[in-house]
């Protein structure tokens, strides 16, 4: 070896630069303890999504994983640390931040047994502050995309348990969100509903979206992330 | 679009998510207007039955009962809602309220007018079967003036449930001693017989909730009964008690939830 650098020397690939800006999502330090004075479930965890990110985090049942969903939806608030969309955060601005977030919980709650599909996805839209001359069409647009046209007028409380989870996931994605946290969502879903929910995640994420995505460990999917993390011992691992 | 045309379009998705949850129990409306025929039937004939003090007539007392029995429905409903909130806890769909923009305190007041205009409704049948079935008489010069009144009583009474939305948020448990709360409220605020007949504590008791000024004047501009006050004190006594309450309860209301939120128990049922 000469010493002496040449152009070639130079040519490594630097990391993605970071956005100046703010983040879709940022977590910051969020730790978590159900029982004070115990192990925290969550232990200052740090994650960032950008702009068309897809990360899906994975681990043990009761590691934590929905805890970590729940603090970065603005459900429940961590004991340290904080979560943010566009610098918007969680706590401070809840209504600035659940306006740019959409949350999918695990499950099968979340919805009146009483009511029919259509009338379900517009009450949904118009308390997500939807825009009210485009509630309808909204409406229209998440029943056509989640294949819901022939279960519109059912109640909710004579369908079967995928066919919840499908109208579950529209109204989730109704709003058009900037983030997308969805928890185990391919729970009760058939292979056809798996597909219209990741061409829906697509859609998102061309729009500039990202999504958190959270199941089990071992969990079988057709479907590629950006990057995939282990949740152990409160912390992220990435896999 | 504004912010006051998104919050009225999500205040009328819940009244219209009631009014059709309401209209799937397609029996609830005859059973509660055959129980309200059984009430009014009932203090029909107590009124034919016992002479009550500081009545001149039998149907001055049951004109004075009917309004009572129409007002308890009212307050009644109010407490029911953290019965509603409760089972919107179980549900999940409190939680889906959280993660609105609408959010949780909104998300309750608004739970809350469909069954208070509900209630009104009632109260107005109430009324209605007591004049076309027992003869009742209103004081009908009066009556129009009766609305913006049950109105203000409303306003009063809303506070009421707020604040056992907000224990039930905190406790998980619906109407923790409000079975205690309407039937306290019920006598001290004259529900079946004048507060004059009540002891001395139980008459101040009366003096400290806006229950018994909506009653009384209610009363008067229904049925013509008289006043211990005049209109004027009555009406201020209700807007007094609803501007203290209100913003109270709604504090109580928001601060179960970031408390709940603070622990991580919002998500326990």
């Amino acid at each position: 070896m000469s010493g002496v650098l040449t152009e070639a020397d130079f040519e490594f690939e630097l990391p993605a630069a970071r956005p100046a800006g703010p983040m879709p999502l940022s977590l910051r330090g969020v730790s978590k303890a159900w029982d004070k004075g115990r192990v925290p479930v969550l232990n200052r965890v740090d994650l960032d999504l950008d702009a068309g990110d897809k990360v899906r985090i994975a681990g043990r049942n009761g590691v934590g994983k929905t805890t970590l969903m729940r603090i970065a939806a603005g459900l429940i608030d961590a004991d340290r640390g904080e979560a943010a969309v566009w610098g918007t955060s969680a706590v401070a601005s809840p209504e600035r931040y659940q306006r740019l977030v959409s949350f999918l919980p695990a499950g099968d709650r979340g919805l009146y047994a009483r009511l029919s599909v259509r009338r379900q996805l517009d009450f949904w839209a118009r308390i997500a502050m939807v825009p009210r001359r485009e509630v309808r069409a909204r409406v229209e647009e998440a029943i056509e995309i989640f294949d819901l046209r022939e279960l519109a007028d059912r109640r909710v409380d004579r369908m079967s348990m995928g066919q919840r989870q499908r109208l579950r996931i529209a109204m989730t994605f109704m709003p058009h969100p900037d983030v997308l946290l969805l928890d185990e969502p391919l729970t009760s879903l058939d292979g056809e509903g798996a597909e219209i929910l990741f061409a829906a995640i697509e859609r998102v994420l061309d729009r500039g979206g990202a999504l958190l995505w959270c199941s089990p460990a071992g969990e079988r999917l057709d479907y590629e992330f950006d990057r995939t993390y282990m949740l152990d011992e409160g912390k992220l691992v990435r896999a | 679009m504004t912010a006051f045309g998104e919050n009225l379009s999500a205040f009328y998705a819940v009244v219209r998510r009631d009014f059709h949850v309401f209209l799937s129990y397609r029996t609830r409306l005859v059973s509660q207007i055959l129980t309200s025929i059984f009430s009014l039937t009932l203090f029909y004939y107590v009124s034919r039955l016992v002479r009550v003090e500081g009545f001149t007539t039998p149907d001055r007392y049951f004109g004075f009962v009917v309004v009572g029995i129409a007002l308890v429905g009212v307050l009644y409903s109010c407490f029911a809602v953290s019965e509603t909130i409760r089972q919107e806890l179980v549900a999940g769909t409190f939680e889906r309220l959280l993660l609105s923009p609408f959010g949780g305190v909104r998300g309750a007041v608004a739970t809350m007018i469909f069954p208070l205009a509900y209630a009104f409704l009632m109260a107005s049948v109430t009324l209605g079967l007591g004049v076309v079935i027992f003869g009742m008489e209103l004081h009908w010069s009066t009556v129009p003036l009766a609305l913006p009144a049950l109105f203000l009583a409303l306003l009063a009474f809303l506070p009421f449930g707020l604040f056992f939305c907000a224990l039930t948020v905190a406790t998980k448990q619906a109407n923790i001693g409000a079975s205690w709360v309407i039937a306290l409220l019920s006598i001290v605020g004259g529900l079946y017989f004048p507060i004059a007949l009540l002891p001395g504590w139980a008459q101040f008791a009366a003096e400290v909730q806006p229950f018994t000024p909506a009653t009384e004047l209610l009363r008067h501009l229904l049925v013509d009964a008289p006043m211990e006050t005049s209109i004027g004190l009555g009406l201020v006594k209700i807007v007094v008690f609803a501007e203290l309450l209100v913003p109270l309860a709604l504090y109580a209301l928001h601060r179960a939830i970031r408390l709940g939120q603070r622990r991580g128990t919002i998500i326990e049922y």
